[in-house]
């Protein structure tokens, strides 16, 4: 008899137990789902909800690329090839080549951490799909440009003040993001730090 | 590998053991995986793990990118985990060197440590109830998963291969209101741990399935050279962050859970599924403890670019979700180490299966996979 109560026993005990778990399912009919509708049907773009250090496919602004060869020593997989060459006369550093192999790009960040300028940088682009390994080869110089060279006082070109306002912004971001707070209030941290510079480079 | 057929007699009939091969691409092997199982009917005789699938020569790539450029590769060691293994570099590193980290730095470290344990450990149950059948349940922790993937995203712009950490201290501080995000995820996330053990946990069906499954007592886990969570699921009370402090959990009160037989045998499967629920648990009590007492400063030490440190060796440990993980490293003074060697814990879970399959039914293989959380390319680096 015993036998018999104990199976019944077993077949209540796994029947509430299985109805104990699916309570917790049905209530999800009535939350809301956390589930998108990847591309077509978002609202705004993925890019665009991403957050500011997110570490997408790499950019150059050549405007502002100095020449110092800094990210092409950081990156542990060398897929940064940069050539320059001094011109004698104009005693300016010319660059004559700056390819990111994006195919081989680790998406680490180590190359934009030590940049001066902000000119290599990630953007939030990451949708990569491409047809061929050789079209994923970016080569940002077409003709042989002369590197930008740091001013002493504050940028005054038009053109450029822009992309240099960007790119140390970016830097910013690096250092201390509490730099800029999204509201007038005072962020609880990290005000008064001069010495985190991006990645401690010294 | 040879494979030897035993012959034998019972009842006058001749019976052969099968072989039978699970893996290299099989749904529940985490990874590529294989197991040479030798089988009587449907009980095993053996299960001959075959490791090697992922080798990457992580260890040798060390010696060629350099101190700094070796910290995105740390992040493929353990791809679930990665910020522990970059902090056990860091550390490596660092006490070659004899570098301080900066006391916000180490707060961000256990910040960014913490949040990844809670997602490797969701990661390791969720995908365990899912091998052993019950697939609701890895969508939901899936999706809590997924949530602090975002708040780990914001902190470090990357959702896997964190590369979070430098030599030093860490590469960005904390964002304008993190604090407040993560407590606010913290707040919403207590629940759902008790939703997900009444979901899967105290099943009675699950509970079945796993209590007195492949038992592993104290002695045999110790003499086995188990770690972390499988350690104490086997009654040993033990956790790096706690006896062997490093970073700054000294500073933290947090409770290391062991399991204690609670629906079966101490140390059988169930007991290490309990313990990683229950160290979600703690790690949250250190997330609050981390974020109440954040101070002020710095977040990296100066660490010169052209590092080299002295000559010499050392020897970390730290307590990764998988365990244990011990990182030796060697240093001739250049800028390249002369050499790194990573031990990990699911190397050693890995090796216990074999000695656990024996006499157990081929659909518990799953289970004891599953139940020591093994993370394919962390065996094999």
């Amino acid at each position: 008899m015993s036998a018999v109560t104990s199976w019944l026993q077993n077949v209540t005990t796994s029947c509430s137990t299985v109805f104990e778990g699916l309570s917790i399912t049905f209530s999800h009919f009535f939350r809301k789902p956390y589930t998108v509708e990847y591309p077509d049907r978002m609202e705004t773009r993925v890019q665009d909800t991403l957050p500011f250090r997110y570490r997408g496919m790499l950019e150059v602004d050549l405007e502002i690329c100095t020449g110092c060869l800094a990210c092409e020593r950081a990156c542990p997989i060398e897929c940064i090839v940069i050539d320059t060459t001094k011109d004698k006369a104009t005693r300016q550093l010319i660059i004559n080549r700056f390819d990111i192999d994006l195919a081989k790009c680790m998406y680490c960040g180590l190359c934009s951490e030590p940049c001066p300028t902000g000119s290599i940088h990630h953007t939030r682009e990451f949708e990569g799909s491409d047809y061929s390994l050789e079209s994923m080869m970016r080569r940002y110089v077409k003709f042989p440009v002369a590197a930008y060279k740091p001013k002493k006082t504050a940028e005054d070109d038009p053109e450029i003040m822009p992309v240099l306002e960007r790119g140390m912004r970016y830097l910013d971001e690096y250092a201390q993001p509490e730099a800029k707070p999204a509201s007038g209030t005072t962020s609880s941290s990290d005000t008064a730090d001069p010495g985190s510079g991006p990645g401690g480079a010294a | 590998m040879s494979v030897e057929l035993e012959v034998h007699d019972s009842q006058g009939l001749a019976t052969e053991e099968m072989t039978l091969n699970m893996g290299p691409q099989h749904p529940s092997t985490h990874g590529v995986l294989r197991f040479i199982v030798k089988a009587d009917g449907e009980v095993m005789r053996r299960a001959i793990p075959d490791i090697g699938y992922l080798h990457r020569s992580i260890e040798k790539i060390a010696e060629k990118v350099g101190w700094h450029g070796f910290m995105p590769y740390t992040d493929r060691v353990d791809y679930v985990a990665a910020m522990a293994c970059n902090q056990g570099w860091a550390m490596a590193a660092e006490r070659l060197a004899d570098i301080e980290v900066p006391r916000r730095g180490e707060y961000c470290r256990v910040i960014a440590a913490e949040l990844s344990r809670i997602c490797s450990h969701l990661l390791g149950v969720g995908a365990m109830g899912m091998d052993l059948g019950a697939i609701t349940p890895f969508t939901h922790a899936i999706r809590e998963r997924e949530m602090i993937m975002d708040l780990i995203e914001e902190l470090c712009g990357a959702r896997l291969t964190f590369n979070y950490m430098r030599i030093g201290g860490v590469a960005w501080d904390l964002p304008h209101g993190y604090v407040e995000k993560v407590s606010h995820y913290l707040d919403h996330f207590e629940p759902v741990i008790e939703e997900f053990n009444q979901l899967l946990g105290l099943n009675r069906i699950y509970v079945k399935r796993l209590a007195d499954v492949a038992t592993v007592d104290a002695d045999m886990a110790i003499a086995w050279g188990l770690v972390g969570p499988n350690l104490r699921g086997s009654g040993v009370d033990f956790d790096v962050r706690r006896d062997i402090p490093y970073s700054v959990y000294e500073d933290f009160d947090f409770d290391v859970p062991v399991g204690s037989g609670e629906m079966g045998t101490t140390g059988d499967c169930w007991d290490r599924y309990i313990v990683r629920i229950r160290e979600m648990d703690e790690s949250m009590r250190i997330l609050r403890q981390a974020l109440a007492g954040i101070p002020e400063g710095p977040v990296i030490a100066r660490v010169p670019r052209n590092f080299k440190p002295p000559v010499g060796d050392v020897h970390v440990k730290i307590e990764a979700p998988r365990g244990e993980q011990s990182w030796y490293v060697s240093s001739d003074g250049s800028e390249y180490p002369h050499r790194v060697h990573i031990r990990t814990g699911s190397f050693t879970a890995m090796g216990i299966i074999d000695r656990l399959s024996r006499g157990l039914m081929i659909a518990d293989l799953v289970a004891v996979i599953a139940s020591m959380d093994i993370v394919a390319p962390e065996v094999d680096r």
